[in-house]
């Protein structure tokens, strides 16, 4: 607060934290050189995971501990203090979340431009994850902020009164949170683990310790500066890989201006992929495989029998001409592994049918790396069709994550802790600086590996498979697969499946780095997890605690207590989150996505024609919210198959134009508009109210 | 420090009421929609023409990669930074103004003072 009032102490303010942050960035680096070093002295690569995992956790404890308060002030806001440069370096980290970390150049690397009809990607993710900060820089954040609030919630109530706009808001907030925090565990628990060769759920509990510590402790403050710390981490995880993958490939480390090179020489290898008769043989034996799926289908109950009865047969023949007893065991456990009942068999061969199908087309079900969207506008119908419905649907996502940026209460509230008005929009457009660092070199680090990977992998023998191919098989053969499907010993690109976590995880190793970069790549991803998971649990237990406990004013208790009950809620949130992302529900991902078509159409429109319509009211406030989440909840929901229980005439039939339920968002958003808009319009006679607050 | 250090009791903003935003400057309007104007075209329409946009090669780029990969954020950055630009020099320009209102209303007293917007 000092600092703000006179100018020459935050210069000197400003000064020592430039300081710091240059004395830690040496000293990241000077670590790195440390283990590199001892690396090549012979330090075992048992040591090296453990080594990041520990020293980067308690780093950021200790930054937590440092920054222990009770004050509301700086637990919420973190005294309203942070220089534009820091909180845009904070805000960063905050964004990026694991997703963006480890899947972003994974989703680049498969689904090239903009994905297929049915799933819709690529670089609508990185457009929709940038291009949504132009939102919050003009429309939202420096609005908020000018209103002096805590939480995003606050901002119902101060705006419109009443208990019903803050309620819908802190549980709309509590909603999208929880299902993105328990992704970031998720991602916590899964490098942590195979970080240090532990089980998954003490890898959950190891990193749960580290944010815990830090929010706990000191809330706001404390998260800012760990967010710092952590962005640092994350950055050179990043631009390292790639950096050294361009200079190996194009002799310049600047990855983001030189790999248009390698897009036309994929180009043509794609094209010569296209005619290669090997990846044909590949197609037609995945097509096969499929079709033999699709006949066993048709007869679920006699085609069980009928593979039941062939594993004994077999095993029969083995023991009658004394065959070696490996072989035996391998073939009683295949006869195991058959699906135990006709349900279970149902389910497994469809999936390994569809599984086969998408591998039976050319490339391995890629679409190809620059060209963009799938199917063709001048060529048959059915190009056509998927031509329209990919450009749509990658326009549609491109809409909620956007707008679903500008919703999103964790990185709203960011923005809440800069010292002024004009300081809140220079936030804005730091953080959309340091995000763009990173996401410029995403679509170069997909274009790099892919190069990589058609060039010198493709045509290669099996013999000659690098070991880390065999490692990662090993550890998740949904992560990566390798099979000789033609039997020429040769490696076709049909032929290798990468799962889209793997190649951020992988390059090092692609590249021929020393391991320990490998260990600094991971530690990134836990950056990324861990700070998004920091603001993502303040965020919900202030929702919780400030907006839903205490947001009826009979609870007199002093600012220090409400400290306490909010930390303790931090508690119970994080565990069960934890408990959650324990269960390792498959459906993650595409929950996280969500999210972001929730907090779109739950908060955008209100929140907009609030800040900028005088005769927005508070019953057109709730019934927005409300209209706006509750179309996007019921067309997601409607397309869940958990959902195909109830009568169908409840249910949204189909998809409304086409548009995949991920992004719901799109009616969402126009109909939280809509109904706000008529609403208020209604009860349009608004009392003229006392003028009391003038700021801005 | 006094000024921040309470959180707005709920019960205060409740007596108070709810408060309509302060009506906003033209020229903020006119700025933010001509700047989302450019972030439409850029975002929506260069990827909603990118096929056609990828005929264009630049160097060794397509076009319409290009702008989805890397023109496009650069463009974000620029819109974000330009609006805070103009939005600083708007309220310097209104800093000035009331000063120089209240130095002509100090000096003579016939001269109404100047409202600023």
């Amino acid at each position: 607060m000092d600092e703000r009032n006179d100018p020459g102490e935050g210069r000197a303010y400003l000064w020592r934290l430039h300081r710091i942050l240059a004395l830690y960035v040496i000293g990241v680096l000077a670590f790195l050189a440390l283990m590199t070093w001892a690396e090549f002295q012979g330090l075992s690569r048992h040591w090296i995971g453990p080594i990041f995992l520990f020293l980067t956790v308690m780093v950021y404890a200790g930054i937590g501990v440092y920054g222990r308060t009770t004050d509301p002030e700086e637990y919420y806001v973190a005294g309203r203090r942070i220089p534009p440069v820091y909180n845009g370096m904070a805000a960063a980290a905050d964004w990026m979340s694991a997703a963006s970390f480890i899947s972003l150049s994974g989703a680049l690397y498969l689904q090239g431009f903009s994905g297929t009809p049915g799933q819709a990607g690529g670089l609508a993710y990185l457009l929709g994850w940038t291009g949504g900060f132009c939102l919050v820089a003009m429309l939202i954040a420096p609005h908020l902020r000018a209103m002096g609030l805590y939480t995003v919630p606050d901002f119902f109530h101060v705006r419109f009164g009443g208990r019903w706009p803050r309620v819908i808001a802190a549980l709309a907030a509590v909603l999208c949170s929880f299902t993105y925090v328990v992704a970031q565990i998720y991602g916590v628990g899964l490098i942590a683990s195979r970080l240090t060769g532990v089980q998954f759920e003490i890898g959950i509990m190891l990193g749960l310790g580290g944010v815990l510590l830090c929010s706990f402790l000191g809330g706001m403050r404390a998260i800012t500066w760990t967010q710092v710390a952590q962005y640092v981490v994350l950055l050179l995880a990043f631009l390292i890989p790639v950096s050294w993958l361009a200079y190996k490939q194009l002799g310049n480390p600047l990855a983001p201006l030189v790999y248009g090179a390698q897009i036309s020489k994929i180009a043509d290898l794609e094209a010569q992929l296209l005619d290669s008769p090997a990846e044909h043989q590949v197609v037609q034996t995945y097509l096969r495989r499929a079709q033999d799926f699709e006949a066993r289908l048709g007869d679920v109950e006699g085609a069980l029998e009928r593979e039941r009865e062939k594993g004994r047969e077999r095993i029969r023949a083995l023991r009658a001409q004394n065959a070696d007893v490996g072989l035996i065991v391998t073939a009683s456990r295949e006869l195991a592994s058959l699906p135990r009942d006709v349900a279970a068999a149902r389910e497994r061969w469809t999936r390994e049918m569809r599984e086969n199908y998408e591998r039976a087309r050319p490339l391995g079900g890629l679409p190809q790396q620059s060209q963009a969207f799938v199917g063709d506008p001048h060529g048959t119908p059915q190009e056509q069709r998927d031509y329209e419905l990919t450009r749509r649907n990658f326009l549609a996502l491109m809409f909620c994550l956007m707008v679903g940026t500008a919703g999103l209460p964790h990185l709203l509230t960011r923005y809440y802790t800069s010292p002024t008005v004009a300081a809140a929009r220079a936030s804005v457009g730091w953080s959309l600086f340091f995000i763009a660092l990173l996401y410029l070199s995403a679509p170069a680090l997909a274009v790099l590996v892919k190069f990589e990977v058609m060039q010198n992998l493709v045509g290669s023998s099996f013999e000659a498979l690098p070991t880390w191919m065999a490692q990662w098989a090993r550890v998740d053969s949904s992560l990566l697969s390798v099979e000789d499907v033609n039997g020429d010993g040769i490696v076709q690109f049909g032929e290798i499946r990468l799962g889209a976590d793997l190649i951020m995880l992988a390059t090092p190793e692609l590249g021929g780095l020393p391991y320990v970069v490998s260990g600094l790549v991971a530690a990134g991803g836990l950056a990324a997890a861990l700070s998004t998971a920091d603001g993502l649990l303040l965020t919900i237990s202030n929702a919780l605690v400030r907006d839903l406990y205490f947001q009826d004013s009979q609870r007199q208790v002093s600012p220090e207590q409400r400290v306490i009950l909010t930390k303790f809620a931090l508690l119970a949130v994080a565990l069960s989150a934890a408990f959650v992302a324990a269960l390792k529900p498959s459906e993650i991902l595409p929950m996280v996505s969500a999210s972001f078509s929730l907090a779109a159409s739950a908060f955008v429109p209100v929140m907009v024609l609030g800040i900028f319509w005088r005769g927005t009211t508070r019953q057109g406030a709730v019934a927005g919210m409300l209209a706006g989440l509750g179309v996007a909840v019921y067309y997601m929901l409607s397309h869940v198959a958990a959902m195909r229980a109830l009568p169908s005439w409840v249910l949204a039939d189909g998809l409304w134009f086409g548009i995949q339920p991920i992004s719901a968002g799109v009616f969402g958003v126009p109909t939280g508009f809509c109904v706000a808009a008529l609403v208020s319009w209604w009860t349009r006679p608004a009392p003229l109210p006392p003028p009391i607050r003038s700021e801005m | 420090m006094p000024l921040f250090t309470q959180p707005p009791r709920s019960a205060d903003i409740e007596l108070a009421g709810p408060f309509p935003p302060d009506l906003h400057d033209v020229r903020h309007l006119w700025l933010k929609a001509g700047l989302l104007l450019l972030w439409a075209l850029v975002s929506f329409g260069g990827t909603y023409f990118a096929r056609d946009l990828q005929l264009l090669v630049f160097g060794s780029w397509p076009l319409g990669y290009w702008i989805a990969a890397q023109g496009a954020v650069l463009v974000f950055i620029g819109i974000v930074v330009a609006y805070g630009w103009a939005m600083n020099r708007f309220e310097r320009q209104d800093a000035a103004r009331a000063q120089s209102g209240e130095a002509v209303a100090a000096g003579s007293a016939e001269a109404p003072p100047r409202r600023h917007g």
